[in-house]
């Protein structure tokens, strides 16, 4: 817990961390997988918890293991994943789908250590599939992004999906 | 309860020729077939509604659908579980939009009609403008379906009061189903939230994929395994001590390795761990079970209910029109299992059958294209081929149902259509075949049986 409001990032920190979102976004849309993670920390978390709709009033206990989540994956899993797209035998990629994501909504805010920002952003991903049909998927964002070297690297991600049900057959992209 | 469907009367067998091995495509497609189906299978079956652990205590409750109809599926003070439309009866708007929580009442949006978790209707707002007479309040709660059961923690529900007993519905197959069920003393329980997902293609695709169909699984999740084996293609299978086993539309094919399953799941906590319970599992159900489990598997209970057993994800396929059904998919764990082992075991299924895993995202298309494939009009008049292994039943001594030898195999999609065109022919229940007859005899306990050969 911080005692103090902390001031706020300097300029040239937010421009550089906006900047980092929307050419990961770009490599993303590319399939430059390796370009992509060459910007996530050694100890990135990546999660996208489950939601369930209650009402405002609900008075049950939260579940003993939590709600549950869709990712949850460190640097190694992501490897993981990136070796699956790029073996060659995902069928459901080939040709590949169009993928665009547009990020919008950045609010980029101090934290502690002084080298981390917490970032706050939309994505919108709009996917077109091989069989011509097309989804819109859009999400919320909260990240930490660490200045390491001259570059900034996210280090967490969790994801909150605006979807209850989700419109899509799969969750093969990254967010 | 009877559901009349007014005008049509075609004969489905045309639509399939099992003993030759073939389907019609119509089936996937038809808007016509499908109506009938709700009205045929949906409306008649035991369907699966929640397992009691997800609703534990009084008000607890959870909304889901028999077929297109929603329903509350509700816990009762007196701890019995009651299951009744999501539908109001004055205007019939929906009376709960919530999927889960704990409630006294639920109130309707549309005139603020009340009513307690058994569905009785308790009051209402400005009550004064009923005069005595105008409503009768005993006849207006939620309507409960017919019968509501529970095995071993599933809890299914009908609305067809002439149904058979949930135990004889799911007949001899509890033999297998007490193999995720009740492999370890304490039995099983739901863990985290329902992921739910929209999917393009005919109900059917799912079902008859968890059913039988372990061929793709070598294919279609290629790039899956590889990434989870250091490069591996999925093994071959052993096609001489694998099988295929159908029980009235409900079916289990699987390996009796052991292990193929627990490693696909990729988390080698959990294998140690059933390694570790195996010798308990083998006194409590046999030897041949305690081979099964864990091995290369997965199964269906007719109509729409669909696991995998030693992967622990537990799915219902929802219909949502000919071309589409929600995919809902659920964590199932025993009990007594240590909380590690529980967490590895849900990190486990969302990494490989969550939206996001690895063998999941690579089915929803097959099955959408499958389907939707069929607008064109000459393609939806073309037959399918379902004639693999269609030789290769045999007599087991030990393993109950319709058995076929060979992990690679149409069989039990077979036996499923089978009891699909039974229940879409037959208008008693009475009347439809037993397939095969009941074997097991008409046990209360079929954990304590370790097979045929012990009758
Ligand atoms: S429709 Fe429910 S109170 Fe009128
Ligand atoms: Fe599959």
């Amino acid at each position: 817990m911080l005692d103090r409001p902390l001031a706020p990032p300097p300029v040239e920190v937010i421009v550089a961390v906006t900047q980092a979102l929307h050419r990961e976004a770009r490599l993303l849309d590319n399939e430059d997988f390796e370009g992509w993670l060459a910007m996530l920390g050694k100890d990135v978390s990546y999660r996208l918890e489950l939601k369930s709709r209650r009402f405002r009033a609900d008075r049950s206990p939260p579940l003993p293991f939590g709600p549950g989540v869709i990712f949850n994956e460190d640097l190694g899993r992501l490897k993981m994943r990136v070796d699956r797209l790029k073996s060659g035998f995902v069928w459901a990629e080939d040709p590949p789908n169009y993928i665009r994501r547009a990020v919008s909504n950045v609010e980029v805010l101090a934290t502690q250590p002084d080298n981390e920002v917490r970032v706050h952003s939309v994505l919108v991903m709009h996917r077109n599939r091989i069989d011509g049909t097309t989804r819109l998927l859009t999400a919320g964002r909260t990240d930490l992004w660490r200045s390491e070297g001259g570059a900034w690297l996210l280090t967490a991600r969790e994801i909150v999906l605006d979807h209850s049900v989700l419109p899509d057959s799969n969750l093969n992209a990254f967010f | 309860m009877r559901f009349e469907r007014i005008g049509r009367e075609p004969d489905y067998s045309r639509y399939m020729d099992l003993k030759e091995g073939w389907l019609d495509r119509r089936i996937f497609s038809d808007a016509d077939i499908y109506e009938e189906e709700l009205y045929r299978i949906f409306a008649r079956s035991w369907l699966f509604v929640a397992h009691e652990s997800q609703i534990p205590s009084s008000g607890d409750f959870l909304t889901t659908h028999m077929g297109e109809d929603a329903v509350i599926v509700a816990r009762q003070p007196d701890g019995s579980i009651r299951v009744m439309l999501n539908s109001c009866p004055h205007r019939g708007n929906k009376v709960c939009f919530a999927d889960a929580g704990n409630t006294r009442r639920f109130v309707c949006n549309y005139h603020g009609w009340a009513f307690d978790t058994a569905g009785d209707l308790k009051g209402m707002h400005e009550e004064y403008c009923y005069d005595a007479g105008d409503i009768d309040f005993k006849n207006h709660g939620l309507k409960n379906v017919a019968k509501v059961g529970n095995y071993k923690g599933l809890v299914f529900a009908t609305f067809n009061s002439d149904a058979p007993s949930l135990e004889a519905w799911l007949g001899d197959f509890r033999w297998y189903l007490d193999m995720i069920l009740d492999n370890e003393e304490g039995g099983t329980e739901f863990i985290g939230g329902c992921i739910k997902s929209v999917i393009s293609a005919n109900w059917k695709f799912g079902v008859e994929n968890f059913i039988g169909d372990a061929y793709h699984a070598g294919w279609t999740h290629d790039s899956g395994t590889r990434s989870m084996n250091n490069g591996q293609p999925f093994p071959p299978i052993d096609m001489d001590n694998s099988y295929h086993a159908s029980v009235n539309g409900h079916g289990w094919e699987f390996g009796t390795e052991g292990v193929g399953d627990l490693f696909l799941l990729g988390r080698p906590k959990v294998m140690d761990y059933y390694n570790k319970i195996r010798p308990k599992m083998e006194e409590r159900l046999g030897e041949m079970r305690s081979k099964i489990f864990g091995s290369v598997a997965s199964a269906s209970i007719f109509p729409n209910v669909s696991f995998l057993p030693g992967i622990s994800t537990f799915r219902q396929w929802q219909p949502k029109g000919p071309m589409q059904f929600e995919l809902k998919t659920w964590v199932i764990v025993n009990k007594n299992m240590p909380d590690d082992i529980k967490e590895e075991v849900t990190k486990g299924v969302m990494q490989t059958f969550g939206p996001g895993g690895t063998f999941e995202m690579d089915d929803g298309e097959n099955w959408e294209n499958c389907t939707t494939v069929n607008r064109g009009v000459v393609t939806r008049h073309e037959r399918l081929h379902y004639r693999c292994g269609i030789g290769r039943q045999i007599e087991h001594d030990t393993l109950p149902g319709i058995v076929y030898r060979g992990q690679y195999n149409d069989a039990n999609q077979r036996g499923f259509y089978q009891r699909w065109l039974d229940m879409m022919t037959h208008d008693e229940f009475g009347k439809m075949p037993a397939r095969p007859e009941p074997q097991l005899g008409n046990v209360a306990e079929t954990r304590d049986l370790p097979g045929l050969f012990a009758l």
